[in-house]
């Protein structure tokens, strides 16, 4: 099986590394300049599960080195059409596309363009960020989940991707519900990222203030009752699991969408708050909290845009 | 009369410095270091109206260079505290206090240690900022102070001759007879305009640009109307359309000194603009959704300043 892997980033270069290490054969698309760097220098990887530096393969076209069975996206979802006309040329008619990317915006538009059959569900729970040089800084969360969209029996490619993670020492792998896997996660991250950018502050600076838990509560309610919309209601033991880490006392949980903010970057706001609220607005269910987040990730984009931010 | 000014600040250093220099008798109570530079320096004001460096009165406790007529307190809300304390000695029984602080929380605390009959209402509409070296920068074109009884009773003669001082000096305003109304007016929009600027971490215009930016802002403008209505000083159609049409303008620059605070990382007046208006509304059965995440914001704001130091 042949897997290429859109970009090096912090979880598809992990990802990836992982499974280069353990004999599998991945290929990296890159820029032409992260692909002169890693041609010089490796992949770089530093993880309190090992470092490593890795002679990867890398192409700087998807029609190089193909065909290929899996396709691996780990873009984020502003990124989503160029990384689309990127990978274009390595999609052939056994390929299957796995994107890991937040929220569900981007299957509308993956499914547009190759096929609802090409594209599986996927998720990330790997956790690090790139160094200064390009070295991916891994910090702990080591796992994926994959699978078909609507409980469909797995794909001989997806088999063969979890037989990979397992060589490689990914967790995770394989998901018969990675629906709900999505929603789970899609819940989680819609309200802390909502909060965090909102409130600018962590989960415990959040919960020093008066209202913090309840408006963090409520606004997880709001996520939860899309999901239930959607025929995605998380089980109590997840929920239970989510709200207990979103309202820690001190918590020092924070969304990365509020690093990305205070450094000027660009954040999936409409990926991952604005869609849950237009899905709130279809299904007839108020939400007010997410309503004041997405007007604040708005009003960045809108700041940001005319080149104002502090 | 003897005019004494808490602090030579932005406001205080501006409208004690125009007073001085219209002949007004003018003292400033302030820390020993900026005591030092008015002496050495004296107070430097650059402005729109004309720029002026003069030497100036000062005095380090409240109860030297008194008895005062009047005492003008510019100090922030969450200051109230010491400078109360810095000018307990400066009140004699002839003293009247005017006060330039925004929303209204400073005169009951103020009631509660002076007495009701010595503390009138005042309040500022300046676009004054203050130098690192304690130069005051006055770049708007407008610098308006306004003041007054309370309640129904005529302006007392220190208020009358302090309207004369300020007329002379150039600066608008003056004698205010319904500054009550007038301080809610202006607390409405503070504390909308605070509230919708901190929470969003934007300009009036790049809010409007958010999809519901302006629904937001409209409603938050009802919380606050809702609360001054409540109140009795609901400040009417014009008045809240004047409000309204001031937080809406498309493209608009216009910010909230609150969120400079905030992106200096400096202290805010969250508890006196925001939180003491959600106060008043539980108080009256008024739902202020709004607010109460705004003042959320407020909080964590506070509670991470202090944990990052």
């Amino acid at each position: 099986m042949k897997i290429l892997i859109l970009g090096a980033g912090a979880v598809g270069g992990y990802w990836g590394a992982r499974m280069h290490q353990s004999g599998v054969d991945v290929t990296f698309l890159l820029r032409e300049k992260r692909a002169e760097t890693v041609k010089r220098d490796g992949l770089v990887v530093k993880s309190p599960r090992g470092d490593a530096t890795l002679p990867v393969k890398v192409v700087t076209k998807a029609s190089d080195g193909g065909p290929y069975d899996v396709i691996i996206l780990a873009c984020k979802g502003y990124d989503l059409d160029s990384a689309m006309d990127a990978i274009a040329p390595a999609v052939g008619a056994n390929t299957t596309i796995v994107p890991i990317l937040n929220g569900h915006i981007h299957f509308a538009t993956l499914d547009a363009r190759f096929g609802a059959d090409k594209v599986a569900g996927g998720l990330a729970r790997i956790s690090g960020m790139l160094g200064p040089n390009g070295e991916i800084l891994h910090s702990g969360a080591n796992g994926v989940s994959f699978g078909e969209r609507g409980a469909k029996p797995a794909r001989a490619a997806l088999v063969e991707l979890d037989a990979a993670c397992r060589k490689a020492g990914i967790e995770g792998g394989l998901n018969p519900d990675i629906d709900q896997d999505l929603w789970d996660k899609w819940i989680m991250l819609g309200s802390i990222a909502s909060m965090c950018s909102a409130m600018r502050g962590s989960v415990g600076d959040i919960m020093a203030s008066d209202d913090g838990k309840a408006i963090m509560n409520e606004i997880l309610e709001e996520c939860r009752q899309v999901a239930a919309a959607a025929g995605h209601a998380p089980s109590e033991k997840a929920l239970a699991a989510v709200r207990g880490s979103l309202t820690q006392k001190g918590g020092k949980a924070v969304a990365s969408i509020l690093g990305d903010m205070e450094k000027g970057g660009a954040v999936e706001g409409k990926q991952i708050v604005g869609d849950m609220l237009a899905r709130a607005r279809k299904a007839g269910i108020a939400a007010p909290n997410l309503r004041f987040a997405y007007a604040h990730l708005q009003t960045y984009e809108a700041r940001r845009a005319r080149g104002a931010l502090k | 009369m003897k005019i004494l000014i808490l602090g030579a600040g932005a406001i205080g250093g501006y409208v004690g410095g125009r007073l001085q220099q219209s002949g007004a008798d003018v003292t400033f109570l302030v820390r020993p270091a900026r005591s030092e530079a008015l002496q050495r320096d004296g107070l430097v004001i650059k402005s729109t109206k004309g720029d002026v460096t003069q030497k100036v009165k000062t005095v380090l406790k409240g109860g030297d260079g008194g008895p005062y007529d009047v005492v003008l307190l510019t100090c922030k809300a969450y200051d109230l505290d010491s400078a109360i304390e810095a000018i307990a000695p400066a009140v004699g029984p002839n003293t009247t206090i005017v006060p330039l602080l925004n929303g209204m929380r400073h005169l009951d605390v103020l009631d509660a240690k002076f007495g009701k009959d010595k503390v009138v209402g005042g309040l500022a509409r300046v676009g004054i900022a203050m130098s690192a070296e304690g130069t005051i920068l006055h770049t708007s074109p407008f610098a308006a102070i306004s003041f007054g009884e309370r309640g129904a009773a005529p302006a007392r003669a220190s208020l009358v001759e302090l309207d004369a001082a300020i007329r002379k000096s150039g600066i608008d305003g003056g004698l205010n007879p319904n500054i009550v109304q007038d301080l809610w007016d202006k607390w409405i929009m503070l504390c909308s305009l605070a509230a919708t600027c901190c929470l969003m971490r934007g300009s009036s215009g790049d809010i409007l640009e958010a999809d519901e930016g302006q629904a937001i802002v409209l409603e938050t403008v009802e919380e606050g109307h809702k609360v001054a209505a409540a109140a009795g000083h609901d400040p009417g159609d014009k008045g809240m359309q004047t409000i309204r049409s001031f937080l809406t303008v498309k493209g608009s620059r216009f910010t909230a000194s609150m969120l400079h605070d905030l992106e200096k990382g400096a202290m805010v007046e969250a508890d006196h603009v925001v939180g003491d208006m959600i106060a008043r509304a539980k108080k009256a059965g008024i739902a202020t959704p709004n607010l109460r995440v705004a003042y959320a914001h407020l909080q964590v704001y506070l509670a991470r300043r202090s944990r990052l130091g």
